[in-house]
This record gives structure tokens, C-alpha cells and sequence, in this order.
């Protein structure tokens, strides 16, 4: 049966279209149901004992939701416990219409068989197909559709003669008026919420219903707590005259109450906007895009250097909150003040599910319950469990639902579990999720793309490859690594010079522009190291076996090969691939090993020497260049084998080796940084580290000169040569500790594309250009590098993506996004294990260095486990000492005790566990000894003397 | 225009059989054919009718489009006209056999329809001067039979009958700048009035006689036939003259009372035909080309 379906379209140039769509209905459409004998259906996807215990429905019966009940209730349907729900044609096209991650995700459920999901084109359907109706809109044509289909589906279940009788269909509405219909159409509707509560077997759905706006508690708290935020015509119109500004919102980590929005502007005219205070930040969350105003100069203020943390249960009382506002507004000096502002509005939410931990509240019986995220940045988002018993204590996942003017906190539900807090893996998938690690095994379609094992070199590969089997290569590598992506060779040429190769696996051969196992390669961009496990950025089977430069296999190459003279100085330079077979591979300890064994005389063995002789050189003169040695403490933890718990602990050494390596690994780099370069001035995939404004400097000479030291910070050259010269007697940690501050000075370094930017020297590599090569197994950039060299010698051929500047801007945009979290997560890890570590070995007494000086607290870094962590002076529940604070030294003064910056001090380390929404490592003053503030060297019980010191 | 042979003997048959009212398949000299008349045929314009009238079939299809109003009268919407006379209808059509006699027909339907007496020009009127609708009247010729004028007009007023313009809203931003908005409600439509829109008769000077809707042979015996667009009210709106012969004064003035007076019997049962049709609705069973 033909209908048809008209519709006005308004076209792009402003004319009016009809357009008539043919529409086919038909009587073939079955029903789906295992209980059906009329319908000629191959196989059903709804069962016959359609069971949940409800105290609604007692009897079998099949789920029919509405559009909003889909939208809103995603995470109830995706409840394993939800099975045998119809979705309607009219409801599937509508989700989609409406939200595609939500229409994805439907999809996602109708294909998992267990769940019983099925999809009913009632819109084909000869008896369930209707028109619409003079007068009647869009929406209640679909309503009526939706009630239509769940008659005929009450109706045909009935009629089929079956023995399961009494099954039913419930249809799921939040619509009062649609419900009302339905109702007198003689149809089974419930609210969703009505429903999903009368689950009495599955009480924790309960928490994953998202609350719905016109909930009637909501209307009884009646204080409102914030401004409204205007309308988006009235945001925009505000940017367009200049009055509002747009920008992300950031949120401190430090202090709850302030946030910074980036207003970006063309050029240099970036500029960061302060907000201060719960009224001014109007319920923006972070990352969110913001509209702010500007509040008039004299009302603006210096961001505060007091950390403040949200504390305890749900206080619904502000008294305290204007307090701790008011700590924030201690006047600061009027250089200080930054561009202070307010929001107005939001322009777009990123709100994404958060990974915390439930706050019990603490009425026993209370639902309602405030969900600590682990992002602090994140506010507390209240929610409604009855379950809160079990999730105390467990990783969950909330999602924001919204966040009324009245309500201090957002309002969210509870998604999903992640496991028992303080277990490795539960943790681990927390800081991935937090930090946007992508780490779900590869897809069939990514793996499709590896090469058929068993693999080997195939007469093809030989045609543009120089053959290098014959060569002593090695590699040098940490222990226990895997994904060898660099090895070395270095001979002696007949003329006397030197030749030196550095070969680097060419990932470029086995992955292929363009195809899934690129896509997915480029979207991670980085292999990410956590303690004790490896986030591939490409699939084992490439890191770790066909790409790696293993020992006595042959693999393929890209080479760098040199032809140097003895005092270093490059004579010639040439790119080729290759395939070679590494004669050993070592760690750095071994290679250390044989070069200072004088009875070892082998050909890898002099070829170590040869190139640690060389590196030597190279390392001096890029010294005397003025490339910084800068310091930063790098932990590595040594891990019990059966448990995986770390055992201990201890900061990572450095051999003459790993310097080694690294001197060829930016030679190799420079090199090709230059060819590709020359070659493509506009798409060369680079990386730069730019030179800090000098006001980053200024914690760096404030410490430097409080030890009458003076640091120079004009160039690279000068700074190094002044952190060099930096001593002070009797303390001779003091050098490391400033090259630790002058590290926190730097930029990030970042890659770039040659034609978008002109500015493309390596600060703290004192080189005029750079870029990666050496590592293609786990960074994307060099797979790219390694694509535009293969170009550049004819090697390979091009795509048009690579040579497209915007597009490889884009994509070194992500890189760059994606190397920055990797690193966080990477700290993150470290930051659990030694947690981990703590829990172990109760509590150790340490020195310590004070690193910072803030307003109430002092950060110490203790050198033996490189740990940071904070000492807090000031407390809620008790009378704060006397602290005075000078921004000028930093210093900061407690009682009697002036704080400086470097002063060594001892204090005790423990895990504070007490509260488990945030384990963390504790640290108290032992000495100097402050009456009040100190604590005595803690023998006993460590929880009961600190309360709440730093929770 | 397709024409037949006609011999002497059968122009007399003719010729005398007029001469006392009575015509060869047996009607009188101002009596039409049989004719059926279908509106809302094709789906995808606004509006549509097709009419057979013997054996002359005619598809008339209206599209509305927005457009700008001429600079003459911005207050005004407007019409235009296109004849596609498909080789279907005769044979003669074939190539660009029809185009002269679709410019012919499509100027005659020009003058005759597009002026605000005939339809309310000031209602396709969407914003002075920027926008307004263009009616895009289509006629196909299905099949000639003769009396085309005639047969088309009354088409081209059931279409405009049943033709349904989505109704716009103005929408102006900050700016001034206006936009259009269209009615998320597709049965949210504005109608014409077509209560002044006049029909055409033909009538064909036979002998010393004149008949109305004048059979091919007919045709072929007269010298010159008079085009007449009457309103309901008997008004004449428009005359042509057209083929070789002449007409002298008299009969000019006699045939046009005898045009007014069948014209205004013609109006009133089409219109009554229309409503009736458009009041059964959706219930109507579609007849079509096939039925």
C-alpha cells in the first residue's frame, strides 16, 4: 500500500520547497515475540518469560519507552537488568533527529543480543502507520503514533493464541498528557520513574534515573543561589557588541571558588579573565564555554594563593561558604589585581560522565548523597542512591543532569561502577577515563590492517632498501622493554672517519595512510606508560614484535647514516630504509657494562665505545651551545612480580649510556628535521619549544636570591651557565632543587606544522630545529616525520592529507592534547603507586626541602622518593596559628618560625586512608618544632593527632 | 494544432445540421461535452487539476515558489504561465512541432489570469517589494480534441481552487534583516480565492451560426473563432479573435452575448463541483490517469 509523506522545506537560498516522499506500508512487519504463531518471523528477539519483578506489573510484559523516556533514561535502558523493550520506529528516528551519541548508543543496545531489544518499524506497518492530522503538531503525531503502535501490540499479543497469557505491553511515558491518553485508550502506562522505583528486585536502578527538571522537591527549595543565565540571543548579541566575552572556563585545581576563563583573540590578544567567589562562577563547570562580563575595575582582585578544598557533608547553610569566600578577599596589592568578571551564561556545557567517589551524607536513611569527582576541578554533584551503602568505597561514574539556580551543587545520577577504591585496576581505568586515555582493545576493523602472520621480508620490500644485515647493530634500551624502536651501529670507514647508522623501526611500512589502523593510531597519538602497564598506541603485533628492533631477527629500518670525523663533526649525511638484523639487545646497565670491561674486545662492544666516545663530544659542544640540563625528579618503582604491588622505591638513576642514546636520538632528529624541512617548507611536521615570558622566571631568581645566588635568565645560554655555577656551600642538594624550580619555569614544548607558524626554535635543546623520528612505535609524529622523509628520498610515495597544512595542524593539535594527558597520567600513576607504596610501609619520618611557599601552607619535596606533597598550617576546626604571609620572599611566618624557600626540614610521611574518598599521602612537620603547628615524631597511632589536617 | 480533412459533403452535413441547432453528436449549438473534471492529481505540486472535456484531456499543475515581486507593483504577487504540448496529445507535436502553439496559449493565459481583478494578486504577497509568491502554472496537454482554451482555463481555475501556499512568517532579527519562517503544520495553508476567476469560451463561427466547444470537424468548417474569459458574473475580461477568416460586427456583438450567457452557466456548477469534492477530504477516492 502506497501513501505518501509531505513536507515544506525551506531551501539554503530562502526558497520554499514541497517535497513528497513516497511511503510504502506493508503487512509483512512481524512483532517479534517469541509467544506470537501468527507472525512468519525466522527468528524473535523478545522471550516468552519476559520477567522483572515489579510491584507494578506482576504479570510477563514488554517495555515500550517514548522518545523522552530514551533521551533522558539512556543509562536505565542500558541496565542489563532492562530487557525485552520494543523501540518503536517513530521513537528510534526521533532519538536520532534529536541526539546522536544517544541515538549511538541506543543502536549499541539493540545489538547486544542479551538484551532483548527490539526494533518494530511501525512506521511501515499497514496497521500501525497514521497521518497526521489537521491541527495536530509534529510532536503529538508521534505521541499518537507511539500509542497506536503499543495498542496494536496489546491487542496482537492477545489475539495470538499462545499459551503465555497475560503477557502485556507497558508503555513508559514521562508525558502527563500523553499518559492521559493512552490511559483512556485503554492502554498499560506508567511514568518512567513510577516504573523503574516498582522494580523491587533491582533497587539500584533506581539511582541511574536522571532527575527530571520539574521534580516537585525541587520547587521547595525555594532560596535561589545564583543569577540566571541569560539566553543564548542575548549571549550573542553581548559578545557581538563587545560587552560579554566568550571563553573556557577553567576551573583552579587549588581552590574551588576561583576559576579563569581563556579568552582567546586574535594574536596576542588572549587574555585570561579571573572569577572569584560561588555567585561569580554562576554554576560554570569546567572546561564548559562561558560567557563573561567584565565587572568594573575597582572591583577586581588578585587571584589567592590559598589552596581551599570543598569540604565535609552537604552544607546547605552559606554561612560558612561567605566566610571562606571572605578569606579570598584579603586585599591584595593593586599590581596584583587581574581582570576580575563574572558568567553571565553558558554557551556550550561539556559535561561528560565524572569518576569520584560517593560522600555518605550523614542522615542514615537520606537518598540523597553528594559524589566527590577525582578531578577536583569538578564541582560536587549531589545525587539520589539508595544504594549508597554499597557504593561507599567503590569508583563510580556520575553524570551531571543539570544544575538549578537554587541548588548549591549539580544534580547528576549515578552511572555506572568502576570497582572498589584503592584497587589497582579500579584505579587505573579512573585515571584513563579522567585523563581521556583512549585504552579499549583495538576493533576488528584496526586489527584487520596488521600484517598475515607468519611475516616475513618479501623480495618487494628489498627494492627500495639498502641491506644492512651485515652490520654490528645493538640496541640499548631500560629493561624490560619491548617495543625497541631505535638501535645504533658505528664503524670505522676505511678513510679513518667514522660511520655511525641510527635505525629506527619503520611503523610508516606496516601502517598505511588513511586506513582504520592509521585513524586509530593518529587519534591516540601516543603510547601512554603507566606503572606496570603500557597503553599501546598501535597493536601488540607491531610494538612489540614486527616493529621491534629485537635481536637476531631482521626488521625493517628507517637509517639515519653519518659519516663522522673523530672530533664529531658531521661530514655527510644520508637517509635510507633499510632492513638490518640487531646483533644484541641491551639495557643500559649492560652496554655501561661492556664499555668499561677492558677485556671485552668484540665488534659491539667498539662500536660502544666508538659511540660513547662520540656522544661525549656531541653532548659537550650542545652544551656550550647553551641547551639546558634541567632536573626533574623521575620515580621507578621496583615491583613485587606475584602481587604488583610495589615493593619499593627509588628515584631513577641516570648511566653515561642513556646520554648516549639520547645524543644520537637528537642528532637523528635534527637531521631529519632539517631534510624534511628543506624538502617541505610548508607541511613539515616540527616541534619547538618556545622560550618562557620572563615573568615565569620570577619564583626561580625570588628563591635563587634568597640564597644570595643570581640566575640569569636573558638566554638559554645564560641560564645554563648560571644554574651551573649555582652552589652554596653546605648544601649541595641546592643545585638540583633550582634546576628542579627552573624546570617548572619552562613552556611546554609542542609540535607544529612548518607552515603555520614561523617561530621554530627548540629552547631547552638550544636548536634552531627539531622535530621526532626516533620513536615511531609510540608517538604519531613520527610516524608522520617518517612519511615525509620517505617522500623526501623517494621512497614512498605521498597522500594529499600530508601535504595539507591545515589538516596536519589539526592533527598536531591533537598530539599535542593527547601527549599532555598522556604525561598526566602518567604522574597520575606514579602519584597511586606511591600511595601504594605508603600503605606498605606505614609511616616513615623524612627530610625534605620546602619547594613552594603558599599562603597557608608550605609544599615539600622530599628528594629520597622524589615526593611532593603539602603541609597545611591552618585548620578548620581549630583556631589557625598566627600566619603572616610575604609575597615578596616568599616567605611565610608561623608563631616565630619564618618559612623560606629550600629550607630543609624533617617531617613525617603517612597514607592518610582515613577518608577513603581521597587517599593521599600525608605529611606533617616534625622539625623545626612549632608549638601548636609540629607534631611529635609519631610512634603511635598517626590518624587520631591530625585530624582533618589535610583531608 | 491538429486539424482534420474534412470533404465538401461532410462541411455541408455540418454546416446544415448547425444551421438548425442541431450539431453532429447531437448537441445543440451551446451545449459543451461531457466533462470530468479531478483536482489534487499530481502529489508534489500545490496544486493540480486535469479535465477532460470529449476527448481533449489537460493536466494543470501549480507550483508555488518564492520569488520578488516585479518592480512595478511590489505589492503584488504573480503568475506565469507554461503549455507544454506533448507529442502524446497528436502527433503533429512532435519535436518542436508544439512550441508555437504553447506560446500562443500560454501568452492567451497570461493576459486572461495574471491581473489582480481576476486573482487576488495582493494576497501572494509575502513582504513588500522583497518577497512574494510566484504561481508557476504548468498545463500539459494530454490529448487534443479540440476547444483547448476552454478546457484549460476551467483547469487552471480548479487547480488554483485547490492550490495550498504554506503559510510564511515573517521573522525579523536584530539587525532588520527579515527571515522567512515556514509553519512546522503542513495542513497550515493559505487558499486562494478564485471566485473571480474567469473561464474561457471559445466560440467558432460555423456557416452564420456560432457553437460552442467546437469538435475537431467543427473546426474545420469555421473561418474564425472568438475567445471570450467570462466571470461568474458574465463579465467579459478578455477577447481575441483567432483564424484566417473574418467576422463582421453584428455577429461579434452576438456571439459575445451568447459567450457571457454560457459562461455564466458555466461558472456556477464547476464551483459547485469543486466545494463538493473538496469537502469529502481525504475520503475521496482518487481517480487518476488510470481510471
Amino acid at each position: 500500500m502506497l501513501k505518501s509523506k509531505t513536507f515544506v522545506k525551506k531551501t539554503r537560498s530562502g526558497g520554499v520547497m514541497k517535497i513528497v516522499r513516497e511511503h510504502y506500508l506493508r503487512d509483512d512487519i512481524w512483532c517479534g515475540s517469541e509467544v506470537c504463531t501468527e507472525c512468519k518471523q525466522e527468528s524473535t528477539v523478545l522471550q516468552r518469560d519476559a520477567c522483572l519483578e515489579s510491584s507494578l506489573c506482576s504479570y510477563p510484559h514488554y517495555l515500550i519507552p517514548d522518545t523522552n523516556v530514551v533521551l533522558h533514561q539512556i543509562d536505565v535502558l542500558e541496565d542489563p537488568v532492562i530487557r525485552n523493550v520494543i523501540i518503536l520506529q517513530t521513537v528510534l528516528q526521533e532519538v536520532r533527529h534529536r541526539s546522536a551519541p544517544i541515538y549511538k548508543r541506543l543502536k549499541d543496545i539493540i545489538h547486544e543480543k542479551e538484551k532483548h531489544f527490539y526494533t518494530f518499524t511501525n512506521e511501515h506497518h499497514r496497521e500501525t502507520f497514521i497521518e497526521r492530522e489537521p491541527g495536530e503538531s509534529a510532536n503529538d503525531r508521534n505521541d499518537r503514533a507511539i500509542r497506536v503502535a503499543s495498542k496494536w501490540y496489546s491487542q496482537h499479543l492477545k489475539t495470538s493464541k499462545s499459551d503465555a497469557e497475560g503477557l502485556k505491553v507497558v508503555l513508559l511515558t514521562n508525558d502527563s498528557g500523553n499518559k492521559q491518553k493512552a490511559e483512556e485508550s485503554g492502554l498499560l502506562v506508567y511514568k518512567c520513574e513510577e516504573y523503574i522505583k516498582s522494580l523491587i528486585a533491582n533497587p539500584e536502578l533506581v539511582d541511574r534515573l536522571a532527575l527530571s527538571n520539574d521534580d516537585k522537591n525541587e520547587i521547595t527549595a525555594s532560596k535561589v543561589l545564583f543569577p540566571e543565565h541569560l539566553p543564548l540571543s542575548r549571549i550573542q548579541a553581548g559578545i557581538k557588541s563587545g560587552s560579554f566575552l566568550q571563553g573556557t572556563f577553567r576551573a583552579s585545581r587549588d581552590n574551588y571558588l576561583e576559576a579563569t576563563v581563556f579568552v582567546q583573540g586574535e594574536g596576542e590578544d588572549s587574555k585570561e579573565v579571573l572569577l572569584q567567589g560561588l555567585q561569580n562562577l554562576n554554576r560554570a563547570v569546567h572546561q564548559d564555554v562561558v560567557a563573561v562580563q567584565l565587572l568594573p575595575r575597582n572591583e577586581w582582585v588578585a587571584p589567592s594563593s590559598v589552596v581551599l578544598q570543598d569540604e565535609g557533608a552537604a552544607k546547605d547553610d552559606e554561612a560558612e561558604e561567605e566566610e571562606e569566600e571572605k578569606a579570598l578577599r584579603i586585599s591584595a596589592a593593586e599590581a596584583a589585581r587581574k581582570p576580575t568578571g563574572k558568567v553571565v551564561g553558558i554557551i556550550k556545557r561539556s559535561w561528560r560522565p565524572f569518576c569520584g567517589m560517593l560522600n555518605l551524607s550523614q542522615i542514615k536513611e537520606s537518598t540523597r548523597h553528594l559524589f566527590t569527582p577525582a578531578d577536583r576541578r569538578i564541582p560536587r554533584i549531589r545525587i539520589e542512591t539508595r544504594q549508597a551503602a554499597t557504593l561507599a568505597g567503590q569508583r563510580i561514574m556520575v553524570a551531571i543532569d543539570g544544575w538549578p539556580k537554587n541548588s548549591r551543587y549539580p544534580n547528576g545520577h549515578f552511572v555506572r561502577s568502576l570497582g572498589s577504591a584503592g584497587e589497582k585496576d579500579t584505579e587505573q581505568e579512573v585515571l584513563l577515563l579522567e585523563h581521556d586515555v583512549p585504552h579499549q582493545a583495538f576493533s576488528q576493523a584496526v586489527l584487520s590492517f596488521l600484517p598475515k602472520m607468519p611475516w616475513g621480508i618479501t623480495p618487494e620490500d628489498m627494492v627500495r632498501r639498502e641491506d644492512l644485515r651485515q652490520l654490528t647493530v645493538c640496541s640499548v634500551d631500560p629493561p624490560g622493554c619491548t617495543d625497541i624502536d631505535d638501535a645504533l651501529h658505528c664503524r670505522e670507514l676505511d678513510n679513518g672517519n667514522l660511520e655511525v647508522g641510527v635505525h629506527i623501526a619503520d611503523v610508516s611500512h606496516f601502517i598505511r595512510p588513511g586506513n582504520a589502523l592509521d585513524k586509530e593510531a593518529a587519534n591516540r597519538g601516543t603510547t601512554v606508560y603507566l606503572c606496570g602497564k603500557r597503553i599501546d598506541m598501535v597493536p601488540e603485533l607491531l610494538s612489540s614484535n614486527l616493529c621491534s628492533l629485537r635481536s637476531n631477527v631482521e626488521r625493517l629500518a628507517f637509517s639515519c647514516i653519518w659519516e663522522i670525523n673523530h672530533q664529531a663533526e658531521i661530514l655527510k649525511t644520508r637517509f635510507t630504509k633499510s632492513v638490518i638484523n640487531s646483533k644484541a639487545s641491551l639495557t643500559y646497565a649492560e652496554a655501561q657494562m661492556r664499555i668499561d670491561d677492558t677485556s671485552k674486545n668484540d665488534d659491539i662492544t667498539k662500536s660502544l665505545r666508538g659511540l660513547n666516545k662520540l656522544a661525549k663530544i656531541l653532548k659537550r659542544r650542545r652544551i656550550e651551545k647553551g641547551a639546558l640540563t634541567l632536573s626533574s625528579l623521575e620515580v621507578r618503582f621496583h615491583i613485587d612480580s606475584e602481587t604488583h604491588d610495589p615493593i619499593d622505591l627509588q628515584t631513577k638513576e641516570l648511566m653515561e649510556t642513556n646520554s648516549m642514546v639520547e645524543e644520537f636520538m637528537l642528532l637523528a632528529n635534527i637531521s631529519v628535521a632539517q631534510k624534511i624541512y628543506d624538502e617541505f617548507p610548508d607541511c613539515a611536521m616540527l616541534r619547538k619549544h618556545p622560550a618562557p615570558p620572563p615573568s615565569n622566571y620570577d619564583i626561580l631568581l625570588k628563591a635563587a636570591k634568597s640564597k644570595e645566588v643570581n640566575i640569569h635568565t636573558d638566554s638559554a645560554k645564560a641560564l645554563a651557565d648560571s644554574l651551573d655555577v649555582a652552589k652554596v656551600d653546605g648544601f649541595p642538594y641546592f643545585n638540583t632543587l633550582l634546576r628542579i624550580l627552573a624546570t617548572r619555569c619552562m613552556m611546554q614544548a609542542v609540535y607544529f606544522c612548518s607552515g603555520m607558524d614561523s617561530d621554530f626554535h627548540h629552547y631547552g635543546l638550544a636548536s634552531p630545529i627539531y622535530t621526532h623520528f626516533t620513536s615511531p612505535i609510540r608517538r604519531y609524529a613520527d610516524i608522520i616525520v617518517h612519511r615525509l622523509l620517505a617522500v623526501a628520498i623517494g621512497a614512498d610515495s605521498t597522500y594529499p592529507d600530508l601535504m595539507d597544512k591545515h589538516k596536519q595542524s589539526a592533527l598536531s593539535n591533537n598530539l599535542n592534547y593527547r601527549h599532555k594527558m598522556s604525561q598526566y597520567a602518567q604522574r597520575a600513576s606514579v602519584a597511586f603507586h606511591t600511595q601504594l607504596f605508603f600503605k606498605s610501609r606505614g609511616i616513615l619520618n623524612e627530610e625534605g626541602f620546602v619547594l613552594f611557599v603558599r599562603k597557608n601552607a608550605i609544599i615539600v619535596l622530599i628528594p629520597k622518593f622524589g615526593l611532593e606533597g603539602t603541609v597545611f598550617f591552618d585548620s578548620k576546626d581549630k583556631a589557625g596559628p598566627n600566619l603572616v604571609f610575604d609575597e615578596e620572599g616568599p616567605t611565610l611566618t608561623i608563631e616565630q618560625h619564618t618559612f623560606h624557600i629550600f629550607d630543609k626540614v624533617k617531617v613525617t610521611i603517612s597514607l592518610d586512608d582515613s577518608n577513603i574518598q581521597h587517599q593521599k599521602i600525608r605529611m606533617a612537620l616534625i622539625d623545626p618544632v612549632i608549638p601548636g603547628v609540629s607534631v611529635a615524631v609519631p610512634e603511635i597511632e598517626p590518624q587520631a593527632k591530625k585530624p582533618k589536617l589535610d583531608r | 494544432m491538429a486539424t482534420v480533412q474534412v470533404s465538401e459533403a461532410e462541411k455541408v452535413y455540418i454546416l446544415h445540421g448547425i444551421r438548425d441547432d442541431l450539431r453532429v453528436d447531437g448537441r445543440g449549438c451551446e451545449d459543451y461535452r461531457h466533462m470530468e473534471i479531478e483536482t489534487d492529481v499530481v502529489s508534489n505540486t500545490d496544486g493540480s487539476a486535469k479535465v477532460t472535456l470529449g476527448h481533449t484531456a489537460v493536466l494543470v499543475g501549480i507550483k508555488a515558489e518564492i520569488g520578488k515581486p516585479r518592480p512595478m507593483v511590489p505589492k503584488e504577487g504573480y503568475l506565469e504561465f507554461f503549455v507544454d504540448c506533448s507529442a502524446n496529445a497528436t502527433p503533429e507535436f512532435e519535436g518542436r512541432g508544439g512550441e508555437e502553439l504553447g506560446t500562443e496559449l500560454s501568452n492567451t493565459l497570461y493576459k486572461v489570469f495574471n491581473n489582480k481583478k481576476s486573482v487576488d494578486l495582493r494576497s501572494l504577497c509575502i513582504s513588500a517589494g522583497e518577497h512574494c509568491w510566484v504561481l508557476y502554472v504548468d498545463v500539459l496537454l494530454l490529448q487534443c480534441d479540440g476547444n483547448l482554451y476552454d478546457a484549460i482555463s476551467i483547469a487552471i481555475k480548479a487547480a488554483l481552487f485547490n492550490t495550498k501556499i504554506p503559510r510564511v512568517h515573517i521573522s525579523s532579527d536584530d539587525e532588520g534583516g527579515k527571515e522567512i519562517e515556514l509553519s512546522d503544520d503542513p495542513y497550515d495553508c493559505m487558499r486562494l480565492n478564485v471566485e473571480n476567476v474567469p473561464c474561457i469560451v471559445t466560440l467558432c463561427k460555423v456557416g452564420h451560426r456560432y457553437v460552442v466547444d467546437a469538435t475537431l470537424q467543427e473546426k474545420a468548417c469555421s473561418v474564425a473563432s472568438l475567445i471570450i474569459s467570462v466571470t461568474h458574473k458574465g463579465t467579459v475580461t478578455c477577447m481575441r479573435k483567432v483564424g484566417g477568416g473574418s467576422l463582421d460586427p453584428e455577429s461579434v456583438y452576438e456571439m459575445t452575448e451568447a459567450g457571457k450567457r454560457v459562461g455564466k452557466t458555466l461558472h456556477a456548477p464547476l464551483m459547485k463541483l469543486l466545494q463538493e469534492e473538496e469537502s469529502l477530504g481525504t475520503k475521496r477516492q482518487k481517480v487518476g490517469f488510470l481510471g
